[in-house]
């Protein structure tokens, strides 16, 4: 199984009487998704709005999102597959092993009742955090979460939905992937778009320490990225583009300051939803925005012999 | 100055049929003469206007999460290794959008209609579209499950039901609107679907998909849109749905409008066992009616992946073949399902849908009346049209390929019996004069006098498949692009906007519905023209 049933956020925001958290606080790290998208709106299908909703918090401690929530259930840390790979049998009436359930720290009778929640309501929608897809099991986990969510279709309506943040990543996602296929982790150091996770992600090439150079654009990897990646950076020529000073830009040959987006430079951003939202900028800045920087870079560039052999082939039919 | 002497025009809009004539170009368009620049050496060869893809899906909210769900597909297709003038990409069953530009005009292609895109994310699909090199573009929005829409039709209040459509036209950037399975999209939004034409749609107290097909075909019209309703009937997919369609078509009330992959809606038989073709009544219709035009939405064996508006088939087609499923449900508008597909010669129904599809183009008489498509990607991808022309072109060909499939399957199709060949005319006429007529896009799909200069010549070639494949010249706006197989030039397209008439009461009422149910803020919703690269906005006084 693989893929996605999702929507946009307001498809929750009308229609979803049935939400579950997993393995995020969004109380504190998307302070406003209760009140703009998931708890407290009403609709002309939710007219009470917050007592029309359930919601339900996985987790595997008590975060301040707890005391939002209907239901809380406290997951031992790096269960979180295996109490999947349970809810998604129970959801088709299989046995499951009574020691398996109790290894996940939650009681199987809390787990029949919420299963019986899942298949009764009209519109479910399970948001995702890092607490999930981060920790152990990694994304086999958020693949878990993902078929559970598909599989539940065959009796209600479901779906569900990453909790993105950190800016525009979405939208640097949604551009990768219409130029080149992919969402990240890709090279293009055969002329043409290659893509593996672990192999060429921004981390794992800093690690080995294979590039002899680094552009960073609206990122901090200084400050989030494990030592031998954050040294490397500190080794080779980085630049930085970033209307802050930075962990990345203290230890970058280069900075330029850039415009902030959305304040005061234009452009579009993609919610976590994937739709677009312009950017209309309230103030002028003095400093350029990133766009304008990367083209006079790039004419730069331009202007140097080419990197790749003249005789180089159109197409390929035997990617390496 | 560019002259093109020496070659056989095919110009069935201008109705030239293989006469030998100069072709004069200056400034991107035809003129009548001139003296100077350079000229083609066409003698021996075959000279078409551009092709013209009237139904395809290459850039937008849908297509992007197909390729997000396919990268075992990416890695084992053609890739293009990026040059000083070209960018870089791969193609495949999603192509990128820099590959999809240089796929189809490589294959002679200069002008593509996107045909799906919800409003709410049309900015990200301008944003692709823009990025999609040489090729000339339009769009089209989706509308028959906007719940603002249905809201006043289900009131009874089909004026402002048209004023808010033509204000999402406008808000979307689009030529004209596509309709998917009407209100059967807006069930799906809990867990439903419509299949009965005269049924209530879950959630309403009145409309239904009849009235929804009816009501969108008059607004086409009363908004004077260059191009009809463009229609996915409901119950796409399905064995014995060539009744749903055919009372579709009735339902028009002899309104025009454009039947979209008319293939996926010509089945008989009760259930997946007795499915067979039932084209020959649908081509009836087609062929005594002139209010309409379809593509046929053919289908080719091998690896695609299937993308549409209608979630609920996808969910079916999902539990029927286990493979991966992606859904989007749009708020307020639309849905989307992706499942990967692989048609299988060995499969009767797959072998039932690949003959329904050449029956379609081969039984309606009319070539303006049907058009080349795969429904790229649903039936197979735009890069094989070749194929489906050499069957087209070619009876003993298509003979050869009926003896591959189960003998079974004899019983339930009409192509073993039919021996048409498609003439160069006809081809010329359903790959480009035709749906650039049905598109109403102003200057496409002719050679005449005052056009686009978009030419794609052949080399003439007893191997159909490869003279289609590998264009000698593809000129685009008069420049060109493709030679002897080598991108030479990759020029930006323009894109296709109209903006039909809006009252100007029309904002004041949608405000306070949209800011109820959206979660965008009503300011930031319309996509603003000037953000679109070289749009040609084409402004539409209302109906007479
Ligand atoms: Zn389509």
């Amino acid at each position: 199984m693989g893929g996605k049933v999702t929507c946009t956020l307001g498809e929750v925001k009308n229609r979803a009487d049935f939400i579950v958290y997993w393995g995020g606080n969004p109380a504190e790290c998307h302070p406003r998704h209760f009140t703009k998208y998931t708890l407290m709106q009403k609709s002309r299908w939710l007219p009470r709005g917050r007592k029309d909703r359930t919601m339900v918090l996985v987790d595997i401690r008590e975060t301040k999102s707890a005391k939002a929530a209907d239901i809380f259930l406290q997951v031992r840390p790096g269960c979180d597959f295996e109490l999947l790979s349970i809810l998604r049998a129970m959801v088709r009436d299989e046995p499951v092993d009574p020691d398996a359930v109790a290894e996940t720290g939650i009681a199987y009778d809390v787990l029949e009742d919420l299963v019986r929640r899942m298949k009764s309501c009209r519109f479910g929608c399970m948001f995702f955090g890092m607490g999930l897809s981060m920790t152990r099991g990694k994304h086999m986990n958020s693949a878990a979460l993902l078929t559970l969510a598909a599989e539940l279709n065959a009796f209600t309506k479901f779906v569900a939905m990453p909790m993105r943040g950190h800016g525009n990543v979405t939208g640097a996602d949604v551009i990768m992937r219409w130029q080149t296929g992919y969402p990240f982790g890709i090279t293009f150091n055969r002329g043409y778009p290659r893509y593996n996770p672990g192999e060429f992600s921004t981390v794992d090439v800093l690690v080995r320490g294979d590039c002899d150079a680094a552009f960073i654009i609206g990122a901090d990897p200084g400050a989030t990225m494990p030592q031998p990646a954050i040294d490397h950076l500190a080794r080779i020529p980085t630049i930085v583009l970033d209307p802050h000073v930075t962990h990345t830009s203290r230890l970058a040959r280069v900075h330029i300051t850039t415009a902030p987006a959305g304040i005061a430079a234009p452009g579009t951003a993609y919610r976590m939803d994937e739709i677009p939202l312009p950017l209309k900028p309230a103030l002028k800045s003095p400093y350029p925005t990133d766009e304008e920087i990367v083209r006079r870079i790039r004419e730069a560039v331009a202007t140097r012999p080419f990197w790749m052999p003249e005789d180089s082939p159109q197409m390929t039919t035997e990617q390496l | 100055m560019l002259r093109i002497t020496g070659g056989k025009i095919y110009d069935p809009a201008s109705g030239i049929n293989g006469e030998i004539r100069t072709l004069y170009i200056e400034d991107g368009r035809f003129v009548a003469s001139g003296e100077g620049g350079r000229t083609i050496d066409a003698a021996g060869m075959i000279v078409f206007p551009g092709g013209v893809d009237v139904h395809t899906h290459v850039a937008g909210g849908a297509i992007n999460f197909a390729r997000a769900m396919t990268p075992e597909d990416h890695r084992r297709t053609q890739a293009f290794i990026r040059s000083q003038t070209r960018r870089s990409g791969l193609g495949g069953m999603a192509p990128t959008t820099f590959a999809t530009g240089y796929l189809y005009a490589g294959m002679g292609f200069t002008t593509v209609n996107e045909a799906a895109v919800p409003v709410l994310s049309a900015r990200h699909t301008h944003e692709e579209l823009s990025d999609i090199p040489i090729v000339d573009k339009s769009s089209l929005v989706l509308m028959a499950n906007n719940e603002l829409l249905l809201d006043q039709l289900d009131a009874g209040e089909y004026e402002r039901a048209r004023s808010i459509l033509a204000w999402y036209i406008r808000a979307a950037g689009s030529w004209g609107i596509k309709a998917v399975n009407p209100g059967g999209v807006a069930a799906w939004k809990w867990g439903g679907n419509a299949g009965q034409l005269t049924e209530t749609v879950d959630g309403f107290r009145h409309v239904t998909p009849g009235t929804i097909v009816a009501s969108l075909a008059r607004m086409c019209h009363d908004l004077n849109l260059p191009h009809p309703l463009h229609l996915h009937c409901n119950n796409l997919g399905a064995p014995g749905n060539v009744s749903t369609t055919l009372e579709t078509l009735r339902h028009l009330e002899g309104h025009r409008a454009h039947i979209a992959h008319s293939q996926y809606h010509a089945y008989g038989g009760d259930d997946w066992d007795t499915m067979r073709s039932a084209t020959s009544d649908l081509a009836d219709w087609f062929n005594t009616h002139d209010n309409l035009t379809t593509d046929a939405g053919a289908v080719l064996f091998g690896d695609t992946v299937t993308i549409t508006a209608d979630g609920p088939w996808q969910h079916l087609l999902y539990r029927l073949t286990g493979r991966k499923w992606g859904n989007l449900d749009v708020e307020n508008e639309t849905g989307c399902g992706i499942v990967p597909y692989t048609y299988r010669p060995g499969h009767l129904v797959n072998a039932v849908q690949w003959a329904a599809g050449l029956e379609l183009l081969l039984l309606i008489e009319d070539p303006w009346k049907v058009f080349l498509s795969t429904d790229h990607p649903n039936g197979g991808c735009f890069w094989r049209y070749p194929e489906i022309l050499e069957l087209l072109m070619c009876a003993d060909y298509r003979q050869e390929c009926l003896r591959q499939l189960p003998d079974r399957i004899r019983s339930r199709i009409l192509l073993p019996e039919i021996d048409r060949e498609y003439s160069l005319y006809d081809v010329a006429t359903a790959m480009s004069a035709g749906p650039a007529q049905a598109l109403g896009l102003p200057r496409k799909g002719s050679l005449a006098v005052g056009c686009d200069a978009d030419v794609v010549i052949y080399e003439e070639d007893d191997n159909i498949r490869r003279m289609f494949s590998h264009p000698r010249y593809v000129i685009k706006s008069g420049e060109i692009v493709i030679e002897d197989g080598d991108i030479r030039e990759t020029p930006d397209g323009r894109e296709f906007l109209v903006q039909p008439h809006c009252d100007p009461d029309t904002e004041t009422f949608i405000r306070p519905l949209f800011e109820d149910c959206y979660t965008m803020s009503f300011d930031n919703y319309p996509v603003e023209p000037h953000r679109i690269p070289r749009a040609e906005i084409h402004h539409r006084p209302a109906s007479p």
